[in-house]
């Protein structure tokens, strides 16, 4: 039972410690007492009985202490009492302790929310079971095959790979393939009118294979998924629901399961809710809902025209993706879906390849395979990364450079401490204490930055997206305990710094008081000034590329506002209606147009009304081949295209050079035009012969008007009004049926289309007569006031016509430049974040200098120097230092600021003026930065100088 | 007599613990007895009195209760556990094999 009692005894030391130390006490008193009484009752006075009891008992203290010694823990009682001196420095200088930790804080916070961000959406993993199995259809060959149709979404980066594939191919490897336990396809999502909930809505949907869901292993939120029965064109239609827009659309209401609702006015059955945490298989994209492939005859786009997009062989259009099966290699899938694809291609029904082109399939894990749109993002974030990375250094060289400081001011507590009997690791341990301390306090903190900067960011970022932000954020605990790993090992090698030297036994020379004009041999002081040097320039430098990189976005940003982009932006009210998805015809939608147009020009508030094919800057364009007369047979020229309505150039405030603008008798020819190539194409189609002489007389040229750049590029010796081009003609498609042209009668000003960065495109504008259409009202006011009244106007000429894309021209050229407009919010945030703590340093270290210097300033001046003298002194330090760091930092932006030309908008990488204002700037900041310490040193007191010991 | 002869640690605990093995006994108390029974050869210091009681207490080979002495004030009484017992009867034995070897080379040579 000995070991019982001893742990007994030890838990009472530990816990009892100060009953114990009490009783230890009481004990060496009686023990001291009944001494006396013994002095006394031998003969002595009171006095001198206490005076030899005190003498013979020796010194109490160091008795008392080494009873304690044997009670053990004293490591932790050493620990505690290191803890409680550290807290009380820490509270000594509220400045450094503030700064320290609010720049720890900062560095920890700032960078791990934005590997948060990037985490979630370059790194994340799919959100699906087990995605490393999940490989990605891609196809190859030496020549384009002869499609009907040809579609990407998005899905897969079209620069480097071809991921479509055909409807028949997916059924084909599912029906073959043994290397895969599932194999699933998908393709969209593709914008649906959606009624029967609520006002009619356009709403995205995803076709997807019956298997799917299956396949991928993702869970129902709320009833059941779409299964291998919902692949069957008999199948009563049903939809799964996404659960992002099961909450916007539906509220969340659990009996929107079994709901009918109407797809382009095919009635679906709501079958069931995806889990929220499957946004969409391709990082980036959303969809409202998906529907099977087998809806595909029914729901469809206004695009696709009359064959079975899904079965036809020659349109490619899915994506496939499969699930190895365990054991078959991805070389071995590959294999077999190759010589699958081979085989279709070349020997199908429909061969659309020869075998000298070698179809072949390449396999790509799902994860790599699909980018999506996570490619526009990229760079964006790769570039906030590289700030943010850099700031996060400035904030570490920034608290090393505090502590340096504070520890050589601390140099003759560490002599005394060393003098007092302190053992060196006793004084390490005690330093490491209050930089753990401070470490801690910082990594608290920052964790709370971290939080709520992921939050931040994300709201930033999505605000740019519209609804659905496709990507969900979490905090990265990794990099959150990566990042304070980092500070924490700053904080403690730098809080070592007083130890290193204050620990050897170099005791008189701290001890002494004048070492600071000593000289400037090579003190400890002195080396350690030179590292406090070093790390002031190092911030200043990098600051300086921060702000750099600032500077330029911001300009970026400023030129992109200022340019003019060819027609008047203000006031103009967008939005774009589809009335073929609900039901209509070319010609009953041009009627419409017209209608509509006509009915918002008399509304009070609208100066003028007009509509095009796609908004201007809106991100889209269209473009197609023509031939010029006169050119060489099957010679096309390229030029982007937008059909428009009447009024067009007078409401967008586009300036008309040459010839005229369109009348309703143009959209009449135009309209007659097209419905003869139509019925010519049927014709053909349905086994008749070759070009119908007969509609060749009804099918007159299509009257254009050109831009400017158009009419240079092409027409440059001439004068384009009048003259005729033809459709394009290619070697391999002979022409079947009517070739009317265009015919040119006008020229207009330059204007931009897709975006406001593109280069100018030659453009031919030609009359809207079909197709979905964007309508743009100039108002005289604010223009979302007459929102309301556009939409009552819509609904009352058809209530199952829903607007959509609603927005002004400021708007949607704020939205096109969304992300330049977060790179120049946050490089601005982090460049001025720099500055400061930049110049917090460089006061820092001013600061102590001039504290260091006290005596030697008090001297001077008591040897009749002047203040100004005094002052050139010290700021002699503090303007030698901005100078290196800023002359470095100009030398590393110059040369890291060329990796950014690609966001530059007419701004040079390495532009004088920018660098010149960030110079100038930091010039201004550091001067004042300066500024207090160089007055303190001008109001040092002779007298107080010299006699402060 | 002269200045206290140096008491290796072990020495100093063995006789603490013949000191107390008969009755508990406070500090004060032991370090008197010790005196009084060596003819004032062993006088020990507080300064190593102490410490070795309170290691002494750890080890659990003592255990202490504070009582009234015969004067009437509270003082920490010392005695013997069992395991102190047995660790006194190993360190008398130690003691004189050891002094008997001490002896045996002092008086041959």
């Amino acid at each position: 039972m000995v070991w019982a009692r001893r742990l007994w005894l030890r838990l009472q030391t530990l816990f009892r410690r100060e009953r114990v130390a009490q009783r230890l006490d009481d004990e060496v008193q009686f023990h001291l007492e009944q001494q006396i009484a013994e002095n006394i009752a031998a003969g002595m006075n009171p006095q001198e009985a206490r005076y030899a009891a005190t003498r013979t008992f020796g010194n109490p203290t160091s008795t008392k202490e080494e009873a304690r010694d044997t009670w053990g823990w004293f490591w932790l009682e050493q620990i505690a009492s290191d803890l409680r001196y550290g807290v009380r420095m820490l509270r000594r200088s509220p400045g450094f302790t503030a700064v320290a930790v609010m720049t720890l804080a900062l560095g920890i916070g700032a960078n791990t929310a934005i590997f948060s961000f990037i985490d979630a959406v370059l790194l994340r993993a799919l959100p699906v079971a087990e995605p490393e199995q999940l490989v990605v259809f891609m196809w190859t060959a030496h020549a384009q095959p002869k499609f009907t149709g040809h579609s990407g979404y998005g899905d897969c980066d079209t620069r480097v790979t071809e991921c479509s594939l055909s409807g028949r191919f997916y059924e084909t490897v599912r029906a073959q393939a043994k290397s895969f336990s599932g194999v699933a396809a998908f393709a969209g999502p593709l914008e649906m009118d959606l009624s029967g909930n609520g006002p009619a809505s356009i709403a995205r949907g995803e076709y997807v294979s019956g298997d799917f869901f299956s396949t991928l292993g993702v869970k129902m939120e709320l009833g059941r998924p779409l299964g291998r029965e919902d692949d069957s064109r008999s199948a009563p239609p049903a939809i799964v629901l996404s659960y992002g827009y099961w909450q916007r659309a539906f509220g969340g209401d659990r009996s929107a399961i079994g709901r009918m609702v109407r797809l382009n006015n095919t009635e679906v059955v709501i079958a069931g809710v995806t889990e929220p945490r499957f946004t969409s298989l391709t990082p980036g994209k959303t969809q409202d809902f998906f529907l099977p492939f087998a809806l595909s005859d029914r729901v469809k786009s206004e695009w696709w025209g009359d064959t079975d997009r899904y079965l036809d062989p020659a349109t490619f259009w899915v994506l496939i993706v499969g699930r190895l099966k365990p054991g078959v290699s991805m070389a071995q899938a590959q294999e077999e879906a190759s010589g699958l694809f081979r085989n279709e291609m070349v020997r199908g029904a429909k061969p659309l390849l020869k075998e000298a082109d070698e179809p072949a399939v390449r396999l790509e894990r799902a994860a790599q395979g699909l980018n999506g749109e996570t490619l526009q993002i990229a760079p964006m974030l790769y570039v906030i990364t590289a700030t943010v990375g850099l700031v996060l250094f400035i904030a570490c060289a920034n608290v090393a450079g505090l502590m340096l400081a504070r520890a050589a001011k601390r140099q003759k507590e560490m002599a005394v401490r060393s003098a007092l009997g302190a053992g060196r690791r006793r004084i390490i341990r005690q330093l490491l204490t209050e930089s753990v301390l401070l470490s801690m306090l910082g990594g608290a903190l920052g964790a709370f930055v971290a939080v709520w900067g992921v939050q931040a960011i994300t709201k930033l970022i999505s605000s740019g997206f519209g609804e659905g932000f496709p990507y969900v954020v979490r905090l990265d605990w990794h990099v959150l305990a990566f990042t304070i790993g980092v500070t924490f090992a700053t904080g403690i090698l730098f809080g070592l710094a007083p130890a290193r030297s204050g620990a050897r036994a170099e005791l008189t020379a701290g001890l002494r008081e004048n070492e600071s004009y000593v000289g400037r041999k090579e003190g400890r002081a002195a080396r350690r000034l030179r590292l406090g040097d070093a790390l002031v320039m190092a911030q200043v430098g990098l600051s300086v590329v921060v702000l750099t990189g600032a500077g330029l976005l911001v300009r970026t940003l400023h030129n992109l506002h200022e340019l003019n982009p060819g027609f008047d932006t203000r006031n103009i009210l967008l939005f774009g209606i589809n009335p073929t998805i609900a039901g209509y015809r070319d010609e009953q939608s041009a009627q419409l147009y017209h209608y509509l147009q006509e009915q918002f020009a008399a509304l009070p508030g609208v100066a003028s009304a007009s509509y095009s094919e796609e908004a201007l800057l809106s991100g889209a364009w269209s473009g197609f081949d023509v031939h010029l007369d006169g050119a060489p047979p099957n010679t096309n020229v390229s030029t982007a295209v937008l059909p428009v309505g009447l009024n067009f150039f007078s409401t967008m405030g586009i300036r008309l050079i040459a010839g005229r603008t369109f009348t309703p008798a143009d959209f009449a020819t135009a309209s007659a035009t097209n419905r003869a190539i139509q019925t010519a194409e049927e014709r053909s189609q349905a086994g008749g012969g070759t070009a119908d002489r007969v509609s060749q007389a009804q099918a007159a040229p299509i009257p254009v008007i050109v831009n400017k750049a158009f009419a240079r590029k092409f027409f440059a010796k001439e004068n384009p009004i009048g003259k005729h081009m033809g459709n394009a003609e290619y070697e391999d498609e002979p022409a079947k049926g009517p070739q009317p042209g265009y015919s040119i009668v006008g020229v207009a000003g330059n204007t931009k289309y897709a975006d406001l960065r593109g280069e100018l495109r030659p453009t031919m504008y030609l009359p809207l007569v079909r197709n979905s259409a964007h309508f743009e009202l100039r108002t005289a006011g604010n223009p979302t006031a007459l929102v309301g009244l556009v939409r009552d106007i819509v609904s009352r000429v058809d209530k199952n016509l829903p607007l959509f894309e609603v927005r002004t021209q400021t708007e949607q050229i704020e939205e096109t430049l969304f992300q330049e407009r977060v790179m120049t919010r946050l490089s601005s945030f982090f460049g001025l974040l720099a500055l400061v703590l930049a110049c917090i340093g460089l006061y820092g270290l001013l600061s102590y200098d001039v504290a260091r210097r006290t005596k030697e300033v008090g001297i001077r001046m008591a040897l009749g120097a002047e203040q100004g003298h005094v002052l050139r002194m010290v700021a002699r330090r503090g303007i030698r230092l901005v100078v290196v760091g800023a002359a470095a930092g100009i030398g590393a932006a110059l040369g890291v600021t060329r990796f950014m030309a690609s966001m530059l908008y007419d701004v040079r990488a390495n532009d004088p003026a920018t660098i010149a204002g960030v110079a100038a700037l930091l010039g201004l900041v550091a001067l004042a930065a300066c500024w207090i310490p160089v007055r303190r040193a001008m109001r040092v007191d002779p007298m107080v100088a010299l006699r402060y010991e | 007599m002269g200045k206290p002869n140096d008491l290796v640690q072990g020495t100093l605990d063995l006789l603490i613990l013949k000191t107390i093995s008969l009755e508990p006994k406070h500090g004060w108390a032991i370090a008197k007895r010790i005196q009084q029974i060596s003819r004032e050869v062993l006088q020990v210091q507080q300064g190593s009195l102490y410490p070795a009681l309170h290691r002494l207490e750890q080890k659990a080979w003592i255990k202490a209760k504070w009582k009234e002495t015969e004067t009437g004030r509270q003082a920490k009484f010392y005695s013997l556990t069992a395991a102190g017992r047995a660790q006194l009867e190993k360190e008398a034995e130690n003691w004189s094999r050891l002094s008997a070897a001490i002896n045996l080379v002092v008086e041959t040579t």
